[in-house]
Formats: C-alpha cells, structure tokens, sequence
C-alpha cells in the first residue's frame, strides 16, 4: 500500500535533507569562544549559586556571597590582592594597648545610593544590628560570638569604636569581608526594603534586567569614587546550578568566567579556556563526640584513628571528586602545617584498622548513625562502604531541616563539613576546642598547646613548627578525619578576560580583579 | 443539544474548582507538616525561640489552621500569594515572572513533539514495513532515553562544538523575539524528544485502525487525493487519542520542566520549586503548587472539552 505521493515524498526530502545539514553542522568543530566577539564593557560570570537569595542585604550572607555584594556595598576595610585588609569606608584604624579596642577613621565623602551620607552613626546603627540572629555575617561578632564585640561607640563623627568581649589583634580583616559591608541609613531603618533594593556606596548599581534568582545585572555607579578601579561597565552574574551547564556556558562564550567543579576543569581546558586554581577547603569527618556520651567507642582514640586507616580517599577522589585532591592532613595543601608524613602514616590500611578496633575492645565493630544532607549523601555511601569492610557499620539518616542537620552536632558521633582553615587559631578556639564540633566538652592538651603555640609564634618557622604540630595531632587524636582538599577553580575565557587572579587563599577572586585581557 | 453543553461545561467547571480547592488544601497541610516554622525558616538556626515566637506570631502561624486557610485562601484567590518568608518579595509577582517561562518550554516542546510525532506517526502506519520498524526502534530509544543526558548531547553539538545555539539563558519574548526564541530552541528540542516518540507510538496505532475503516476505503476508491485522506479524514477519526497524548504530555512537560531549567539556567516555576522545597519557603512552595494546579486542570479541562468536540457521539451524549 503506497500511499505517499510524490509531493508528500519531496517533503519528506526536504525535511532530512535539513536534518542533516543540521547534523553536519553540529559536527563541524569549531570553538563557540574563538567565535565569540570580544566585548570589553561586559563581563559575565557563571556562578553555583543564588547570590541574593535572601535578598540584597550583604549581612544576611557570608564570605562566599562576597564576590556579588563587593559590587554594590563597600565594606569598612578592603580586601588586597595579597589577601590582607587595606583601607575602605575606614581610612585608617587603630588598636588601643590590649587589643581590646578598634578604632576606626572613616571617609568624608561617601554617599549610599539611597541618599546618605556615611558617618560614625551610621556604622554604629550596622554594627548594632549584630543581635540579629538573621544577620550571618555578624554571627561572630554578636554576643556570645567567637569575636564578640560588646559596643560600638561614636567618638566623632568620622571615628567609631569597637569594643570587644577579650582582645582581637587582627580583628580588621574580618570587616574586609561581608561583616564590614555598611548598609545605608534606609536600608538600615527599614532592613526589609533590602529584600528588593539594595542600599550601598559600591562601584555598580543593580540594573533592572536583573531577573531574581538567575541573573544579576550590575552597571556602573557613576556617584562612587572606587568605580575607576573596576575594569568592566557591566557585570552580569547569572546563575546556573548544573556544574555541566556552567562549563557549556563557558567554553560556548556565553560567560566570560565561570566556577567550574573539578571534574569540568579537564573538558574547558580541551576547549581552550584559562582556568586558574586554589586549594584550601578540606572535607572532613569530624569527631563530635570524643567522650562516647553518644556512641561509647567514640571515646576510644584507637577506633577514632581506625576511622583514618578503614577509608580509601583516593577511590573516594576517583569516583566522586575527580580533580579534587584526597586529604590525609586535616590542613589544606598550602597552609603552614602541611605535612607528607601523614599520608603515608595513614595510608589506606583496613586491617590496620580491623587490629585498632580490635585492641579498642571492638574486634567485631559497632554501629553508630550519621546525619547526611543532599550534598554530604553520596561521599557518605562511599565511605559506609570502606568503613563496612572493617566492621564498622555506620548508618545514613537523612536531615529532615537545617534545626537536625544543626542539632547532630550534640545527638551523633560524627559529622561531615568542608571546613576552612583561612584563620587555623580562630577555627580551633572557635569552633574546635570550644565551639560547635565539641559540645561534649571533651579536652586534648596536645591540641590546646599546638593552638596556643600557633597563636604565640612570632616568626615562619615557629608558625610552621606549631601548626605542623597542630595538623598532626588532629589527625592522630581522629578529631580529624579528612577526606578530600576541593580546588576552587576559576575557568575563564582567555581571549577577553586575564588569568583570574585570587586574593591571597581566598577562595572568591575580587571582583575588581578581574581585568581585560592585554 | 446547547443546553447538555451548558451544562457539561458547568459540571466540569465546578469539578476543576473543587480539584483545585483539594489541592490547595493538600498544600496547606503539608507546609504545615514540614519540619519548623515561618519564624525558625527566615530567622535561620541561631535565632532566638523570642524572636522566632514573634515572627510567628505576625504572620498568624499560631492562628487556628482553619483561620490560617481561609485567610490565606481568601488573598490567593485574589492573586496574593504572600511574602517569601526567604526574600520577602511578593510571591505573585515572583510567580508571573517565572509562569510565562515554563509556559513557553511545555508548549513549545508539546506543539513540537505534536508535529514530529504526528508527522512519525502516520508515516509509519502508512509506509509500514521497514519505515515501520526503523521509526518505531527510534521512537523506543527516544523514549527511553533520559531528558537531562539528551539534553547534554544537543548542548555539546548545537551549543559547545557549533556555537548554534545558546547553551544555557533564557530572553524574554518582548526583549527580543529572536533571541527568545534562540533561548527556547535547545531546551524545548530536548524536552519534545520523548514527547514526539510517545506521540508517534499513539497515532501510529490509532492510524492503523482508522486506515481500516470503511469510509477510507470508499474515499481512495473515488480518488481523493491522498494527503487528504490521511491528514484530513483518517487523521480525524484517529484523532481523539492523539489528542488526549497530546494533553497528557503538555502536563507532563510543564511538570518535568525542571531539568530542562536546570540543565539550561531558566528562571521558570521548576527552578522556583526547586529553591523554595529546600529552604522550606512555605508561600512560595503553596504558590507553586497551586499555579501548577491550575494549568492541569485547565488542560484537562480543555481536553475534555475538545474530545467532545471531536467525538460526534460524546458531543450528542
């Protein structure tokens, strides 16, 4: 039964024929970015994540929201290309003799894009805000905080001081960041105009193409003196979450940077893009419980050190992390106390581990449960694995919210987190020694002398000397159970953008520091 | 015969009401089945149980939940779904900007599927035997293939290796018509690709027995032209399941949207409903879920509507 004629059977050539012209077009090679025109006024940058997802408020984010918020809001030090805190809304500031108190000197001639004028007030009515347990950034600083401050004082009107709970030499790097950032006189009256509008003195404003939650059109301000030392009129920050889709956007000329997971890093540079590196966050099991109030073998040290010889990092990297580097030093490659040493003593072992839980009293394993979220669940499988080769049977319980995944800190033995180790002595006496991870209240004086030598040194070698010291001994003690070191990678079109260059170990190039290419 | 229609559509009318209303209902409870508060959600983890108390308080979660319904539903109709508890922003407006997105992606991707799968459809029932099975071997892999990983695949060659197309974005239609349409290309590509194999499957069968009518026969006895026995006459009478796959997939495209917003960073309701589940934004997940509703049953609604159209014996029924 024929029952196509013959126009019917013309079209039907048509039709292929375009098929396949398509299809030999897509076949034809060629790379999008070589393609692309090179446009100097417009840098657009692929990120993973909703920059603003709670609005425009710089204080309800942290250090990795950063980036975003350095276009619209000034903060009170900047962060320099070497990673240190330069001046910013403060031109200068000092410490009175115990390091108890912070002054700092403001400029004169700072207007926010709602209409006021930066003073001493004005950087009290932020700072005051601190109590606000909505306001990540001030997390540390409110009370009860790491960095506690206990006032913020106007002693002119260009000079505001900052009093703190116990002294804090060094405490300006932190208004470098997020902390500092200073909201103008609206924004602070009425914080829920932020959600919306954003009230800064940065070099851009927020444009109006802006479409919430996927892409952020930033265009010059022209009112803001520090505008000059940002290369590009318009920044464009657009959202896309798959880390594929990143990489496509990327190497397509359709972004001119973009974050780029390590396992997407080998396919740009196939297409020719520039990606530029930095280690410096280090996934790691973290021992909650060091006195098995919730999990008795957990007070054993050997069973917490069997931890480090049951797991397999490499396989770990292999399957899951493919880029990334396996960590067997709770500190990350390019910090002081780095050591090799610890990648053979803990080298991948399982029944060096079988023989620990054995002396530990333990030769048949034990169980215990973990609290996973979506993006702990797949590492965790991998290790319930390894671990169930020795005996160890570690059961994953989903978080049902954010107050659980918080709450396993005190239920659960062990956790997983990506810690960062920017400020080793803050971390440990922040978060380590008397913060989060030990709610237990258990003691190691092993690790409070190293933290203390840390905190003392005077010179590289003795920091060396103490860090390397204080490295070691999280992972001998298994308060520390690393896995894998995350590289942040910046991939960027070479042909309009130059090498992305990172501030310091700061994860988060500064937005100013992106330059055309010569 | 006006009257029965009258009727018909204000039964069905009522009962897409009531479906609404259900889920609506459904929706509610289950926001108020998940773990925490308003106040925990927007105050975050360090709030005080002070500060959280008082945000519950100003938004009524304390109320009764009937009061709470009734009150919520009373602004929904009204086309006020609230504040994010996240952002705070209105999540109406929210919702507009996002709604005319995954509307462009289904249709788009459902008229497409439509063509391709009508086009596939019919001439495998008509060619039969080696066009046949070569179209019905495509149409099983194509159906079986997953969006996302097709998705891939046309983004490397049609955006990565030939700067065709763009690889991720979306342009709104009164920016450029063009480019908005550019922006739709990939995304509705890899979406109708399922869509047009499962279509084909469906009219492939439903052409095959309406080729076996008797009416068909007498019409190539009196030499009709052929493209109008098929498209016109057979097609017709084939027609009433095609359609009802047709319906089926816009449903299912407008729901499984979300991979094609993902994979290609389009601000639509997948996206919305993606961030709002998991930073537990109650009004924006109620909003989501009841614009989705909406469209459904609309659809069905529709469907309906049109199969009574088509059906001579429903329509007198």
């Amino acid at each position: 039964m024929k029952l196509l004629n013959s126009t019917a059977r013309a079209s039907s050539a048509v039709l292929a024929g375009a098929l396949l012209l398509g299809s030999l077009t897509a076949c034809g090679g060629g790379s999008g970015q070589a393609a692309a025109k090179v446009d100097t006024s417009t840098l657009t940058l692929a990120i993973d994540s909703d920059s603003a997802s709670f609005g425009f408020d710089p204080l309800r984010v942290s250090a990795a929201q950063r980036q975003f918020f350095e276009g619209l809001y000034e903060s009170l030090m900047t962060l320099q290309a070497d990673g240190s805190a330069g001046p910013g809304l403060a031109k200068e500031f000092s410490y009175n003799a115990d390091n108890t108190v912070l002054t700092l000197t403001l400029k004169d001639d700072v207007t926010f894009t709602d209409g006021s004028k930066l003073d001493a007030e004005l950087v009290k009515a932020n700072l005051d805000r601190r109590s606000d347990p909505a306001l990540s950034a001030y997390s540390a600083v409110a009370k009860g905080g790491a960095q506690e401050i206990t006032s913020v004082d106007v002693v002119s009107p260009t000079q505001v001081a900052l009093t703190f709970a116990k002294p804090q030499p060094g405490f300006e790097k932190n208004l470098a960041s997020t902390t500092g950032m200073i909201v103008g006189k609206n924004g602070v009256t009425d914080s829920a105009s932020l959600a919306a509008t954003p009230a800064g003195s940065g070099p851009y404003i927020l444009d109006p193409a802006t479409v919430k939650g996927n892409k952020y059109v930033l265009v010059k301000n022209d009112k803001s003196p520090e505008a000059p030392k940002y290369a590009f009129d318009k920044v464009i920050f657009s959202v896309v979450l798959d880390p594929q889709a990143r990489a496509n956007a990327l190497v397509s000329g359709q972004a001119d940077v973009a974050m780029l997971t390590s396992n997407t890093v080998d396919f740009a540079k196939s297409k020719g893009v520039g990606v530029s590196q930095i280690g410096g966050t280090v996934n790691t099991m973290v021992s909650f419980d060091k006195i098995g109030k919730t999990a008795p073998a957990f007070a054993e040290e050997k069973v917490r050190q069997a931890f480090q010889y049951a797991i397999n990092r490499q396989a770990l990297v292999d399957a899951l992390h493919k880029g990334d580097i396996p960590a067997w030093n709770a500190l990350p490659k390019d910090s002081a106390g780095f050591t090799k040493e610890l990648e053979t003593k803990f080298a991948y072992n399982p029944d060096k581990a079988k023989a620990l839980l054995a002396e530990a009293g333990y030769p048949d394993g034990f169980e215990f449960t973990i609290v996973a979220g979506a993006q702990t669940q797949t590492d965790l499988q991998a290790v319930q694995k390894d671990l169930a080769a020795v005996g160890i049977t570690m059961n994953i319980k989903m978080a049902a919210s954010t107050d659980e995944a918080f709450a396993a800190v005190a239920t659960t033995p062990l956790g997983y987190a990506p810690l960062s180790w920017d400020n080793p002595v803050g971390f440990m006496y922040g978060a380590v020694l008397n913060g989060f991870t030990n709610v237990q209240k258990a003691t190691d004086e092993q690790l409070s002398a190293a933290t203390g030598e840390l905190a003392a040194a005077k010179d590289d070698a003795a920091v060396k000397a103490a860090a390397t010291k204080l490295n070691t001994r999280l992972v001998e003690s298994g308060w520390m159970i690393p896995l894998y070191e995350a590289l942040v990678n910046q991939g960027y079109n070479t042909k309009k953008v130059a090498p992305v260059e990172f501030a310091g170990t700061n994860a988060y190039p500064l937005l100013s520091s992106y330059k055309p290419a010569s | 015969m006006e009257v029965t229609m009258a009727l018909f559509i204000t039964k069905r009318l009522l009962m897409a009401l009531a479906t609404v209303l259900v889920v609506a209902v459904l929706a509610f409870m289950l926001v108020h089945a998940m773990p925490g508060s308003p106040g925990a959600v927007s105050l975050g983890a360090g709030a005080t149980p002070e500060a959280i108390d008082e945000v519950n308080h100003r938004l009524g979660w304390n109320d009764p939940l009937v009061v709470q319904f009734f009150s919520w539903l009373g602004a929904a109709v009204q086309g006020d779904f609230g504040i994010s508890l996240i952002d705070g922003r209105s999540v109406s407006a929210d919702l507009a900007g996002r709604l005319p997105v995954t509307a462009s992606l289904a249709a788009g991707a459902t008229l497409l599927s439509a063509v391709l799968g009508i086009a596939l459809g019919v001439t495998a029932a008509v060619r039969g035997g080696m066009v046949d099975r070569i179209i019905g071997g495509v149409c099983g892999m194509a159906v079986a293939l997953p969006a996302f990983w097709i998705g891939i695949i046309f983004v490397y060659f049609l955006a990565v290796q030939s700067p065709v197309f763009p690889a991720t974005g979306y342009v709104p239609f009164e920016v450029s018509p063009q480019d908005w349409a550019l922006s739709l290309a990939l995304p509705v590509i890899t979406l109708a690709v399922g869509g047009a194999a499962f279509i084909a499957r469906q009219t492939r069968a439903s052409m095959l027995e309406a080729l076996q009518q008797e009416h068909i026969r007498t019409l190539r006895a009196t030499a009709t032209p052929t493209w109008k026995i098929l498209y016109v006459h057979a097609l017709r009478y084939a027609s009433l399941p095609i359609v009802a796959g047709i319906a089926l997939q816009f449903i299912q495209l407008f729901g499984g949207s979300v991979i094609a917003e993902q994979l290609f960073a389009m601000p639509g309701l997948g996206q919305a409903v993606q961030t709002s589940v998991s930073t537990h934004d109650a009004p924006s997940v109620q909003g989501v879920v009841v614009i989705a509703t909406v469209v459904v049953v609309a659809v069905n609604l529709v469907l309906e509507l049109a199969t009574k159209f088509l059906d001579p014996k429903l329509r007198a029924s």
